[in-house]
């Protein structure tokens, strides 16, 4: 049984069992390595892709639920050789370290800019709960993500 | 899906019902809420913040889990997951006058939810929850946990509360529910008759619950010992005091 799904605009056919965690069918099958397998328990927000442009842990979906869905992965928030001003906003401000949580960061992060309509601080903590960093601290990537849309003395 | 890494046995047929549009309806009516058992937390927290009486459940779905969750746990998945103790819809379904509606080839039947978590597990097969209805009344309610960090993770004691006033602000009902305390969440019956008749103060209201908590049998888990749960309940129920007083 196959199942088929768009994902990063693109449609595509998965051999796998519809039970197969997306997060795996992501990665085995179509290579796309950005969402990382970490707690499996929907936990860390290592794994987070949006559907449908909503952040969800792939970890726990189904892959044949998200048949007829739209898949975005971390690859394609950005043209390809590109950066998206938010993935430039963390490298100049220098936050990436070691990579295990950040693709699930930037998911995140990038679907708060698109449906918040006053970006900030307190709401931004809110929406990464989910996100699990044991390098950084947040604070400093919240500077950065903030740097967006604010003046560096208000954030 | 977190079967194989719990080390728990893989069920053997998976049916996927996310896709039939009745079981993902959520109507406010004037006399019910009415909420179907594929709504997911965060349109049940989106859809009821602006409806009062039901302030407990938009608080218990917008805090629960994290944000990815709470995208597409479903309310139907809440009730019907027996095993787990933390849920959060659960007291506060149970302190909202809650009815579930099951659906089967001999038709439809509405139980309380009190019932429905006695009987989840034996229910025969090919029944179904449908909805969730909630009876609306000029109750006030409200939803506080405790989770071991500040949010993200799973609330070690859950108090949900809901109590009616008459005009001089004294308690003429209340509906109080534990969750995460017990193997199963359930209403707090000793508690609800010490509120009744008084003006819901903060202080006696920790009072009492500390009084009654030997009424409960608290789970041990690898998150918190069962006297911790006992332990941090009275605060529980004073910030749920507290917070009703804010409302008023």
């Amino acid at each position: 049984m196959s199942v088929r799904l768009k994902i990063n605009g693109e449609d595509r056919v998965s051999a796998s069992d519809p039970l197969s965690p997306l997060v795996d069918v992501l990665r085995d099958e179509f290579f796309l390595t950005g969402a990382k397998p970490v707690c499996r328990e929907g936990f860390c927000g290592a794994c987070i892709v949006l559907l449908d442009g909503r952040p969800v842990a792939s970890c726990l979906m189904p892959a044949g639920l998200a048949a007829n869905h739209e898949v975005c992965t971390v690859e394609a928030l950005a043209p390809e050789g590109d950066l998206s001003p938010l993935q430039r906003a963390l490298e100049q401000h220098d936050v990436v370290q070691c990579g295990m949580c950040f693709p699930g960061l930037l998911v995140t992060l990038t679907s708060y800019f698109e449906q918040a309509e006053n970006p900030n601080r307190v709401d931004m903590k809110a929406a990464l709960v989910g996100n699990v960093c044991r390098c950084t601290g947040y604070e400093r990537i919240l500077d950065a993500a903030l740097s967006l849309v604010q003046p560096a003395g208000a954030r | 899906m977190r079967a194989s890494l719990r080390e728990e046995r893989h069920d053997l047929s998976y049916v996927a019902i996310s896709k039939i549009a009745s079981l993902r309806e959520l109507s406010v009516g004037e006399r019910e809420v009415s909420i179907g058992a594929c709504v997911t937390h965060a349109e049940i927290a989106r859809e009821l913040t602006s409806v009062p009486d039901c302030r407990a459940l938009a608080l218990a779905a917008g805090d629960a889990a994290n944000p990815a969750i709470r995208q597409v746990a479903t309310i139907g998945g809440n009730l019907c997951a027996a095993n787990f103790a933390a849920a959060d819809l659960v007291p506060a379904l149970l302190c909202l006058d809650t009815e579930i509606e099951l659906h089967g080839l001999g038709g439809a039947e509405q139980i309380p939810l009190s019932r429905f978590l006695e009987i989840r597990t034996s229910l025969a097969p090919g029944r179904l929850v449908r909805r969730v209805i909630v009876r609306r009344t000029p109750r006030r309610s409200v939803h506080v946990r405790l989770p071991l960090r500040k949010a993200g993770d799973y609330p070690v004691a859950i108090f949900s509360l809901a109590v009616t006033f008459d005009a001089a602000g004294v308690v003429t009902s209340a509906s109080a529910a534990v969750g995460s305390v017990e193997a199963a969440a359930r209403r707090w019956h000793e508690l609800e008759a010490e509120l009744i008749g008084h003006p819901l103060d903060p202080a006696h209201a920790a009072e009492k619950a500390e009084h009654h908590c030997a009424t409960l049998r608290a789970r041990d888990g690898v998150e918190a010992p069962g006297w911790y749960r006992l332990k941090v309940l009275p605060n529980l129920v004073r910030k749920a005091a507290n917070a009703m007083r804010e409302q008023s």
